[in-house]
C-alpha cells in the first residue's frame, strides 16, 4: 500500500497551471478533462458500488446481523448466501450492515485528516518563514513516527468511544504525508503572480489560503483526499482486528476480529473472513486506481507510458526505407553522392496522443554534406527538437517514425549506404555516438545528476573501445575536456556543482570522445548568456577545423546560423519551407517565412532593421488542412495558397539553383498572376 | 557532512518528540485506566515500583508536572520502561528485550527482500513500458491495498489449515530450546515463512507501483534519451542512468513506507502469534497492560528512527548532492 501514498516525489506531482482568471468550475473542468482512463473509470465503479451498499445495506440485510441462530459455521447455502458464524449469524448480512461503519469511519476519518492536512499545508506553504519551519518539523517528527502504533495506544485508552473516537484517531495519525504534499503544492503557488498581488493589497491571511489558493489546490487535495480514505479504512481494519474498534457495532474490521478471536481458520470457515477483507481490498484496489489515473494526469510521462501500450501494435512494423522518391530530382541533385554523409528521405515523426496524431515532422528531406554546418531553424513547436531526436532514433514515447529513411554514408568510396533505421540493434550501438553524437538544449537535463563528469566522458569509451585501458579511457576524459577549455581538475565534480556554461561544454567534450562524424546541436547555447554562448560557438567553430566533422545545428536564433551555418534549413509546422546556402538566405530569403524569421532577431553589425514579430501562431499539427500551412500568417498570399500545399522544389532565377523552397510564389504555373517585386526573393534584389 | 548532522538533528528531535507523546498521553486522555490497574496491584507492587508507575502515568498528584517529565526523562535514561501488568511482575524492558530479536529478524529479513525484489521489477516493468508487463498493474493495485492480516488469515487457512505445510502460530516449536542450535533455527525458519511470506507479498506491490512509476518518469529524461545515442550496453542504461535516478524518491521516502510495513508487520504477528512486539502489543493492549503497550510504542518509534536514518545514509551515498547539504 505504499505506492498509493507516495505517488511521486511531491515536488514532481505538480499540477497543470491554472489560470486564476478562470472560473472555479471551469478550472476543475481543465483538471479533470481527459481524467477518466479505463482504471479510473473501473475505480469509480466500484466505489459507487460501496457507496449504495453503504447507503441501503441495511435495508436490504436479509438477516439481522447479530441474531443468533442454532445453524452455526455453515457453508454458504441458499439460505445464508455467504454462510453463518461461529453462533450461527449471517455473514452477509452483518457485511452488508457494517459496510456503512466502514465506510462512514473511512470517509469521515478521511475528510477530517484531509481537512487537518490542508490546513496545516497551506499555512506552512503560505505563511512561510518561522511558521514554515516549526510546521513542516512537525509534519515530519509525524511522519517517521509510525502511524498505526501510535494510533493503537490512542484507541487503546478510548476503549469505548465508538465511530467518532476512532475518526479522532485515524485522523490525527494519518494527516502527516498529505500536509507534506499540499505544502509543496502551496509553496509553488506563492510565489505565483496573482498570490503576490493579493499579498500586496493586504488580504487577510485566512482569505488568502481558502479564496485565493484553495481552488488551485483542489485536485492534489482530492487525491489526497482518496489516500487518505485508504489510509482510514485500513487503519480501522487494523484496529478493529485488534479489538480496539468498539466490538459493539458491525464494521468489516469487526467480522475479521470476531472469525479471528474465534479461530474461523482453524475450522475451515473460510466464507467468514474472506468477505469482509475482499470488500476491505476492493474498496482500497478502487480508491488506488482513481489514484493512479490522477498520477497519470498529474505527469505526462506515465500518460505517454500507456498511450505508448495503446498504440504499440500498429507502431510495430518499420518505416519503410524504400520511400524516398525521385532523389536525382530532388535535393540531392547538384551534389555527388560522394560529398553526402547522411541522406534523409521523406522523413516523418508523429506523437500518437489521446487526442489524435500530432505530426510533429512531416516528410523532411535533406543532405548533410561532409565537413558541414547545416543549421535548422524554426520557431519553438515547429518539430525541429522531435527531428534531432529521431535522427538519433532516440524519440521518447509517444513518438513514433512513421516513415522516411536515414542513409548513412561513413566513408566517401563506401559501396553502399547503411540505413540507419533497418539497421540491426548490434549494429546500431556500435555506430552511435562513434558516428553521430549529439548535445543537447539544456545540459543539466542532458548530464546524469549522479554520477560524475570522469565517468560520463568513458562510459561511452568502456563500451566502444573494450580494449583500451582505465588509464587511456581517463585520459582521453581529460584530454577532450581540455579541448573544451576545462581543467582537468572538474574530472570528479558532479553535474551540479557546475555552472551552466561549464555543463554545456562538457556536453560537448562529451560528444566529441569517440570523433564522430556528424554532431547533432539542439540549441546547444540557448540557456545560456550571451557572452558564454559567443564563447562557445567560437570554441566549436575552432574544434570544427581542428576534427572536421559535420554539423546539425538546430535553434530558433536565424541570425546566430548565418554567421555559423553552411547552409540553412527552415522548418514550419513540421516540414522543411526553405533550404539554401547560409549567406544566399542572408541576402534573398525566399519564404515569407523565412523573411520574418529573419526580421525577429536584431543584427548588432548589420545595418539598422525594423524588428518584427510574425503575426499569428503555428497551425494546430493534429489537423493541418490541404493548404500551405504559413497561409494564414503570410503577407504575400495568394489565392491558390488555401487550396493545396506547396512542394519543396527548386526557387525560380536569380534564387541560386541550390535553393530549395516550399512556396506558390516560386511555382512557374503561378509566375503569370504574380506582380513584379512581390516576391521576397527577388524584392531584395530589384 | 553537513547534511548527516541535520538528519541526525532531526531523529533526535524526533526521537524526543515520540517520548513526550508518551509523556503526555496518559494525561492528556480521559480517565486514567491505569489508576485503576494500580489499584487492583496494591500490595503486589514495592513502593519504588508503584512511585516509577505514577510518575510515568501522570498519578503522582503532589508533583508538578515539570517535574514528573524530569523523573520520567531520568527513569527512561536508565532503561526504566515500568512493569508489565500482562507478564507480572517482570520489568517492560526484558519483556521487551526477549520479543525484540523476534521482530527485528522477521520484519527486518521481510523488508529487505521485499525492496529488493519489488524494486528489480519496478526497473523491469518501468523499463519495458507499454508492454504486455504492464498487465501486472491492476494485479499489483489490488495488492497494495489488501491489508497484511486478512492475507495472514488466508495464508493460515492454506498454508496452514488445508495444506499444513508450515505451522500457524508462534515462532518456534514447544519442544525446542532457544539457542544457537539445528532443531531450534530449522524450527524457527519454519514457524517464520508463513508471516514473513506474508509481510513480503503484502509490501511488494508498493516498491514495484512506486519505482515502475519514477522509472518511466526518469526515461523520459534527456540524459536517459543520451544514453541510449551513445550506444551504451542496456544494463548501464538501465541500472545507471535510469533505476539509479529512480531509486531516490524511494529511499527519500523510505520512513513513509516503513511505517506502513511495520504497522502491517504488527497485525501480522498477532494474526500467527508470533513471539515479536507486534503480538506483544496486541497481549498488551487486549489486557490494558498501559506500561507495556507505551513502552512498545516507543521501541518501534526508535527502531523506525534508526532505519530512517540508515536510509538517509544510504541516500547520501546515492546521491552526491544530498550530501553537500542541498537538501
Amino acid at each position: 500500500m505504499t505506492a498509493v501514498f507516495q505517488p511521486t516525489d511531491p515536488a514532481q506531482a505538480t499540477t497543470a497551471a491554472a489560470t486564476p482568471a478562470a472560473s472555479l468550475s471551469s478550472r476543475l473542468w481543465v483538471n479533470t478533462r481527459g481524467m477518466l482512463t479505463p482504471s479510473v473509470i473501473a475505480g469509480l465503479a466500484i466505489l459507487g458500488l460501496f457507496v449504495v451498499i453503504a447507503i441501503i445495506g441495511p435495508y436490504i440485510a436479509p438477516d439481522d446481523p447479530s441474531a443468533t441462530t442454532a445453524a452455526i459455521l455453515q457453508g454458504p447455502s441458499l439460505h445464508h448466501l455467504l454462510g453463518t458464524t461461529q453462533t450461527g449469524q449471517d455473514v452477509l448480512s452483518e457485511l452488508l450492515v457494517g459496510t456503512r461503519a466502514s465506510m462512514l469511519v473511512a470517509f469521515l476519518a478521511g475528510a477530517v485528516a484531509t481537512a487537518l492536512a490542508v490546513l496545516i499545508g497551506t499555512a506552512s506553504g503560505l505563511i512561510g518563514g518561522l511558521a514554515d519551519e516549526l510546521l513542516s518539523v512537525l509534519t515530519n517528527i509525524f511522519l517517521v513516527i509510525p502511524a498505526l502504533p501510535l494510533a493503537i495506544v490512542l484507541a487503546a485508552y478510548i476503549p469505548n468511544g465508538g465511530e467518532i473516537a476512532l475518526v479522532i484517531v485515524i485522523s490525527a495519525t494519518g494527516w502527516s504525508w498529505s500536509a507534506r504534499v499540499i505544502r509543496v503544492q502551496a509553496l509553488s503557488l506563492r510565489k505565483r503572480d496573482y498570490v503576490l498581488a493579493a499579498r500586496a493589497s493586504g488580504e487577510s491571511r485566512m482569505r488568502l489560503i481558502f479564496v485565493d489558493t484553495v481552488p488551485d489546490l483542489l485536485p492534489v487535495i482530492a487525491i489526497q483526499f482518496l489516500s487518505l480514505v485508504l489510509f482510514a479504512i485500513l487503519t480501522e481494519a487494523g484496529l478493529a482486528f485488534l479489538g480496539l474498534g468498539g466490538t459493539g457495532s458491525w464494521s468489516w474490521g469487526n467480522m475479521l476480529y470476531w472469525a479471528s478471536e474465534d479461530t474461523a481458520w482453524s475450522q475451515g470457515a473460510w466464507w467468514w473472513f474472506v468477505p469482509p477483507g475482499l470488500c476491505i481490498a476492493l474498496v482500497g484496489t478502487s480508491l488506488a486506481l482513481i489514484n493512479f489515473g490522477a498520477d497519470e494526469v498529474l505527469n505526462p510521462r506515465l500518460r505517454s507510458a500507456r498511450i505508448a501500450r495503446s498504440n504499440r501494435a500498429s507502431a510495430a512494423e518499420p518505416p519503410s526505407s524504400a520511400a524516398g522518391p525521385e532523389l536525382g530530382a530532388g535535393p540531392a541533385a547538384g551534389d555527388s553522392d560522394a560529398d553526402v554523409l547522411l541522406e534523409v528521405r521523406n522523413f516523418t515523426v508523429t506523437y500518437r496522443t489521446d487526442d489524435g496524431a500530432v505530426r510533429a515532422v512531416r516528410d523532411v528531406s535533406f543532405d548533410l554534406h561532409r565537413g558541414e554546418v547545416l543549421g535548422i531553424a524554426g520557431e519553438s513547436g515547429c518539430g525541429k527538437t522531435t527531428l534531432a531526436y529521431a535522427i538519433c532514433q532516440i524519440q521518447r514515447p509517444p513518438a513514433v517514425i512513421e516513415g522516411g529513411s536515414l542513409l548513412y554514408r561513413p566513408r566517401a568510396d563506401a559501396a553502399a549506404p547503411v540505413d540507419l533505421l533497418t539497421m540491426t540493434a548490434e549494429d546500431r550501438s556500435k555506430y552511435r555516438w562513434e558516428e553521430m553524437a549529439v548535445v543537447f538544449q539544456s545540459a543539466m537535463n542532458s548530464l546524469n545528476p549522479v554520477i560524475d563528469v570522469q565517468n560520463q566522458l568513458t562510459d561511452s569509451l568502456t563500451s566502444h573501445r573494450p580494449d583500451w585501458t582505465k588509464q587511456e579511457r581517463n585520459a582521453r576524459a581529460a584530454e577532450v575536456l581540455a579541448m573544451v577549455g576545462i581543467s582537468g581538475s572538474r574530472l570528479h565534480s558532479y553535474p551540479h556543482e557546475l555552472s551552466g556554461g561549464m555543463r554545456q561544454r562538457v556536453a560537448i567534450a562529451m560528444a566529441l570522445v569517440l570523433e564522430p562524424s556528424i554532431v547533432i546541436m539542439d540549441e546547444p547555447t540557448t540557456a545560456l548568456d550571451v557572452v558564454v554562448q559567443r564563447e562557445i560557438i567560437e570554441q566549436l567553430t575552432e574544434l570544427r577545423h581542428a576534427l572536421k566533422f559535420s554539423v546539425i545545428f538546430i535553434t530558433h536564433d536565424l541570425s546566430l546560423l548565418f554567421e555559423f551555418a553552411d547552409r540553412i534549413a527552415v522548418m514550419y509546422a513540421g516540414s522543411i519551407v526553405e533550404l539554401g546556402k547560409a549567406d544566399r538566405l542572408y541576402r534573398q530569403p525566399a519564404h515569407p517565412y523565412t523573411l520574418g524569421l529573419g526580421t525577429c532577431f536584431p543584427n548588432v553589425s548589420g545595418p539598422l532593421k525594423t524588428v518584427r514579430g510574425i503575426p499569428g501562431s503555428p497551425p494546430d499539427l493534429r489537423s493541418l488542412p490541404d493548404a500551405c500551412p504559413f497561409e494564414p500568417r503570410c503577407g504575400y498570399r495568394l489565392p491558390v495558397c488555401g487550396t493545396r500545399q506547396p512542394q519543396l522544389t527548386f526557387g525560380r532565377p536569380p534564387l541560386h539553383d541550390q535553393t530549395l523552397v516550399a512556396c506558390f510564389l516560386h511555382d512557374p504555373e503561378q509566375a503569370a498572376s504574380l506582380p513584379a517585386g512581390l516576391i521576397p526573393g527577388q524584392a531584395s534584389n530589384a | 557532512m553537513r547534511y548527516y548532522a541535520r538528519r541526525v538533528g532531526f531523529y533526535l528531535l524526533a526521537a524526543w518528540a515520540a517520548i513526550t507523546i508518551n509523556f503526555l498521553l496518559p494525561r492528556l486522555m480521559p480517565g486514567n485506566p491505569v489508576e485503576v490497574l494500580l489499584a487492583r496491584l496494591k500490595g503486589h507492587l514495592s513502593p519504588q515500583a508503584t512511585n516509577a508507575l505514577e510518575i510515568q502515568f501522570g498519578l503522582a498528584h503532589h508533583t508538578s508536572l515539570v517535574h514528573e517529565y524530569v523523573s520520567y526523562l531520568n527513569q527512561l535514561a536508565h532503561g526504566q520502561l515500568g512493569i508489565s501488568i500482562t507478564y507480572f511482575p517482570t520489568p517492560v524492558s526484558t519483556v521487551i528485550g526477549e520479543a525484540l530479536p523476534w521482530t527485528v529478524f522477521l520484519v527486518g529479513f521481510a523488508t529487505i527482500i521485499s525492496f529488493i525484489v519489488g524494486t528489480l521489477l519496478g526497473i523491469i516493468v518501468g523499463w519495458k513500458r507499454g508492454s504486455r508487463l504492464d498487465v501486472l498493474l491492476p494485479a499489483t493495485t489490488f495488492l497494495s491495498a489488501v491489508p497484511y492480516f486478512w492475507l495472514a488469515l488466508l495464508a493460515v487457512l492454506l498454508f496452514g489449515y488445508v495444506l499444513k505445510w508450515f505451522p500457524t502460530s508462534g515462532g518456534f516449536g514447544l519442544t525446542d530450546t532457544i539457542g544457537f542450535n539445528l532443531p531450534f533455527i530449522e524450527s524457527a525458519i519454519s514457524h517464520a515463512v508463513l508471516p514473513a511470506v506474508t509481510i513480503i507479498l503484502a509490501s511488494i506491490a508498493g516498491w514495484v507501483l512506486s519505482m515502475r512509476n519514477m522509472m518511466v518518469t526518469v526515461l523520459g529524461e534527456d540524459y536517459v534519451a543520451l544514453a541510449e545515442a551513445k550506444g551504451l550496453p542496456r544494463r548501464r542504461i538501465i541500472m545507471t542512468y535510469g533505476a539509479r535516478n529512480a531509486i531516490l524518491p524511494n529511499v527519500a521516502n523510505f520512513a513513509l513506507s516503513l511505517g506502513f510495513i511495520v504497522s502491517g508487520a504488527i497485525l501480522t504477528e498477532a494474526v500467527f502469534a508470533y513471539p515479536g512486539i507486534g503480538y506483544l502489543l496486541f497481549e498488551a493492549v487486549s489486557n490494558e497492560d498501559f506500561p507495556l503497550a507505551q513502552a512498545i510504542f516507543l521501541v518501534i518509534t526508535i527502531a523506525v528512527l534508526v532505519a530512517n536514518l540508515l536510509a538517509d545514509v544510504v541516500y547520501g551515498m546515492l546521491d552526491p548532492r544530498a550530501r553537500q547539504g542541498e537538501a
